[in-house]
């Protein structure tokens, strides 16, 4: 029983991340209509930003996850105005190749500049944890789980109260009809991919706290995002958060009763099932 | 009435909490054309995809020549003679108007032509009807509105159906562009079709139908010959109050 | 001249199953690589260039052709032709077993099932014992770099054959349709399960096929050589580069790239990776038809062709 709690511990605290990388990939669906088969390599990349922030500048990872973000933000907001801009009203199929060849490009790029090693953020409290009735919650993960609830949180008020959330809502509903009312889209999708690719950046600094990061690790977090977007709705970043803790919960179950090689194996099952099930419901919403 | 071609018995729709279509029952016999109408939302649609195999029903019958064919897939229901146009117009964007013609002769009633050199031609012969001929090597995507609803025509026609459900193909036309399509369906019965026509422009519908089913929130509120559905005071209530033409 | 177009194919094919006896060891090398890859792209022109599904994940073929030859040949003692049978026994089997629920995903929905497929398969091959685990297979050694070019090329001939034929015919057609509309193909009457599902296992045939040669001329195979992922992106790339939906432009892009990063990887370890990248974005923005229409493009309206294509589907 008290194994049971930890892995159930151990699910959540990794659900609340996978639903960080779910939020971007979603917002980014919902309003631009674009799956970003290159959101993995987002995240990857907000990963090494902070990872370089931590070892070569000596900030806090913490307390470097803003900057890293705003770093992130930039590269999303001009990959949008000088590329995607382009595309975005073209057929499916060329935004899906599109966003294919810029995951490509940044992967070999990370290869290129930061080598193929595995890295790790690791902080002085990385190690350390606190044990509550038997169950060891550790600092780091813990705290990547809160920042994850923090920054859904502020994305849901950002969309629902600020003039610039409602234009984006607006814009997902109706392009045409946001432009009436005086919304710029190249704006609103600029701004909007600038905030999928940091909120990707953030979990993906948070990834490397709790996890390692090679210039690979993003395709399955770009089919694990794609498919928390799924499970929550689009529209609903707290559903989103619920999503990613079904599949945290899922994986860690699986990582404890089976082979730890398999827990890739039961999300991909997790994945497809899902995919087959939804999006007929889906897409009649859409 | 003579033996119908296709019947509809209890046909209801629901898309979760909304019944578009609810428990609606007509028949239509061979060679008829048949009017449906009725405000916008009424459900018009959802009947012409449930009767083409797009969307499966919540309950109800649909039969065909004698046959049960609610449950068969789209494609099967194609094959036995069902052609469909649809509102937002379907072209293949990519091919020419001859290529996409080509496809309804290729595939179709029976499983179409299998020759693609013959059905080429039979898809030329469809173009030449609906008057498409000078736009042929163009790409679908490319043409002007009243010459795309001619090719949605055009594509369901070359599968030679026998029952051709037509979802407001005069939408947006001129007066002179609707008289043009309106021969254009006549000449089509006079072939041997039988035609589901959905339509909101009254003048056309009213030189057309034989007989008109009309539906307000997805019920049925009343079917028969066309002048005397036409002076149906709940029929003008309903519709004609609200939509005049 | 158009009538004597058809005469193009068997003299380009006939010019290169005589490479071999005019030049080095390392070109025929290459070639090898070149033909392999140019019918893995070939093979995922029919599924993603004519039925416009947008698989990433045909490198499951390709690595269960290498794997179920390896196995065949290396634990079963069988003959290559067995093996290579076996292999492509196993693609198809595989293109049928997940290709029905998969191909009833759309658009984005396919794109990431398959991804997701081809990251867990070479983690599911490494748990197999008679895979040889993590560690991988030792083939029966063969030297014959010759046999196992013109192998490769017939290989190729046969896929661009049936693309060929593919183009021509009903089957085609009903690919097309599907990839324009597929609503519309099926109210049609195209029975589009089954033909997405027979493009995904005539594309599952072919790819196998090359992983099987692939398998017995490198000898030694592991999960993430016969798995790597970085096939979908060559094929993906060259097919698109060349002419999606088109009989030639696969194996033209797949020539001409594979040579152009065969130069790039003498330099570092990635760039010819990095170069498909930039080429994939490149091309989808500026020739989204691939090479052939380029061409036809550039001749009829000049530099205007590339200013044309960026502006159509911009906001
Ligand atoms: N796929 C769907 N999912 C949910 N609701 C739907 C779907 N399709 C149609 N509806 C709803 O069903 C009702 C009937 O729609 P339908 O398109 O059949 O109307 P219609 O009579 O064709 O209207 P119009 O004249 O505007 O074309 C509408 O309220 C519509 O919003
Ligand atoms: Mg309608």
């Amino acid at each position: 029983m008290q194994l049971f709690g930890q892995i159930l511990v151990n699910g959540i605290l990794l659900g609340g991340l996978y639903g960080l990388m779910g939020l971007g990939m979603g917002l980014v669906w919902g309003v631009l209509k674009i799956v970003n088969l290159a959101h993995g390599a987002l995240i990857m990349l907000g990963g090494y930003a902070l990872y370089y922030l931590y070892t070569k500048a000596g900030i806090d990872p913490f307390l470097g996850l803003p900057l890293a973000m705003v770093a992130m933000f930039v590269l999303g907001y001009v990959l949008q105005t000088a590329l995607l801009n382009l595309i975005v009203r073209s057929a499916q199929l060329n935004t899906l190749l599109l966003t294919f060849g810029l995951d490509v490009v940044f992967v070999y790029m990370a290869q290129l500049l930061f080598s193929a090693d595995f890295r790790t953020i690791n902080p002085p409290y990385a190690g350390k944890n606190v044990t509550i009735s038997g169950v060891v919650v550790p600092y780091a993960q813990f705290g990547a789980f809160l920042v994850a609830l923090v920054l859904a949180g502020l994305l849901f008020l950002v969309l629902d109260k600020t003039r610039t959330g409602r234009a984006i809502r607006a814009t997902a509903q109706n392009l045409i009809a946001a432009r009436l009312y005086g919304v710029n889209p190249k704006r609103i999708y600029a701004i909007t991919f600038g905030t999928g690719a940091a909120l990707a950046g953030a979990a993906g600094g948070l990834y490397g706290i709790v996890s390692q990061i090679t210039p690979y690790i993003g395709v399955t977090l770009t089919a694990k995002s794609f498919v928390i977007a799924i499970l929550g709705g689009l529209d609903k970043p707290l559903g989103v958060i619920g999503g990613g803790l079904v599949l945290g919960i899922a994986e860690a179950m699986a990582a404890l009763y089976l082979d730890p090689t398999y827990t890739d194996i039961i999300s991909f099952g997790l994945l497809v099932l899902v995919l087959v099930a939804r999006p007929a419901q889906l897409l009649g919403r859409a | 009435m003579t033996e119908p071609l296709f019947e509809v018995r209890g046909l209801t729709k629901r898309f979760r909490g909304l019944t578009a279509v609810s428990n609606v029952t007509f028949r239509v016999a061979a060679r008829e054309i048949v009017g449906l109408i009725g405000p916008n939302g009424a459900g018009k649609t959802t009947i012409i995809s449930l009767i083409s195999g797009t969307l499966v029903p919540t309950a109800g019958d649909i039969v065909f020549e004698g046959r049960h064919i609610e449950r068969l897939p789209a494609y099967r229901r194609a094959r036995l003679g069902i052609g469909r146009t649809f509102q937002v117009m379907k072209p293949f964007p990519g091919l020419s108007v001859l290529e996409n013609v080509t496809v309804g002769a290729l595939f179709g009633t029976g499983g179409g032509e299998r020759n693609r050199t013959r059905a080429e031609e039979r898809a030329r012969e469809w173009l030449k009807f609906t008057g498409l001929e000078r736009r042929m090597d163009q790409r679908a995507d490319a043409l002007g509105g009243p010459d795309r609803k001619r090719l949605e025509f055009a594509k369901a026609l070359a599968m030679n159906p026998k029952l051709l459900l037509l979802d407001e193909v005069m939408a947006g036309l001129t007066h002179v562009e609707v008289d043009e399509v309106v021969e254009l369906i006549k000449k089509i019965r006079e072939k041997g079709v039988t035609i589901l026509v959905i339509e909101h422009v009254m003048k056309a519908i009213r030189r057309l139908a034989d007989r008109l089913l009309v539906l307000h929130h997805g019920q049925q509120i009343a079917e028969g010959r066309t002048d005397e559905v036409l002076r149906d005071p709940r029929v003008v209530e309903a519709y004609l109050g609200k939509r005049r033409q | 001249m158009n009538r004597y177009r058809w005469l193009a194919l068997p003299i380009a094919a006939a010019a290169l199953a005589v490479v071999p006896w005019f030049t080095s060891d390392t070109i025929v090398q290459y070639g090898i690589n070149a033909l392999l890859v140019a019918t893995l792209a070939q093979a995922w022109n029919i599924i993603g260039g004519f039925s416009g599904y947008p698989s990433f994940g045909n490198s499951v073929f390709y690595g269960l052709g290498t794997y179920g030859t390896a196995i065949a040949m290396a634990q079963l003692h069988w003959s290559f032709g067995s093996g290579l049978v076996f292999g492509a026994v196993l693609g198809v089997a595989c293109a049928l077993l997940f290709g029905i629920p998969i191909l009833r995903l759309r658009g984005p929905y396919f794109a990431i099932a398959t991804l997701g497929l081809a990251a867990v398969m070479s983690a599911i091959t490494a748990t197999v014992e008679i895979a040889g685990k993590n560690i991988g297979l030792i083939l029966p050694l063969f030297r014959g770099d010759t046999l196992f070019y013109e192998l490769s090329l017939i290989l190729l001939v046969a896929a661009t054959g049936t693309v060929a034929w593919i183009a021509r015919s009903r089957f085609g057609a009903g690919l097309v349709a599907i990839r324009e509309d597929e609503d519309a193909a099926q109210v049609m009457g195209i029975n589009t399960t089954t033909y997405k599902v027979a493009a995904l296992t005539v594309a599952a045939l072919f790819s196998a096929l090359a992983g099987g040669i692939h398998a017995y001329w490198i000898t030694f195979i592991d999960p993430a050589s016969a798995f790597d992922p970085s096939l979908n992106v060559r094929m993906v790339i060259m097919t698109l580069f060349g002419g999606p939906g088109t009989v030639l432009g696969p194996v033209l892009g797949a020539l001409i790239l594979s040579a152009v990063s065969e130069v790039l990887a003498s330099q570092a370890t990635g760039v010819a990776s990095l170069f498909y990248g930039i080429v994939i974005v490149a091309a989808v923005l500026l020739m989204p038809k691939g090479l052939l229409d380029l061409v036809q493009g550039f001749r009829d309206s000049g530099w205007r062709y590339f200013v044309d294509n960026v502006r159509r589907y911009r906001i």
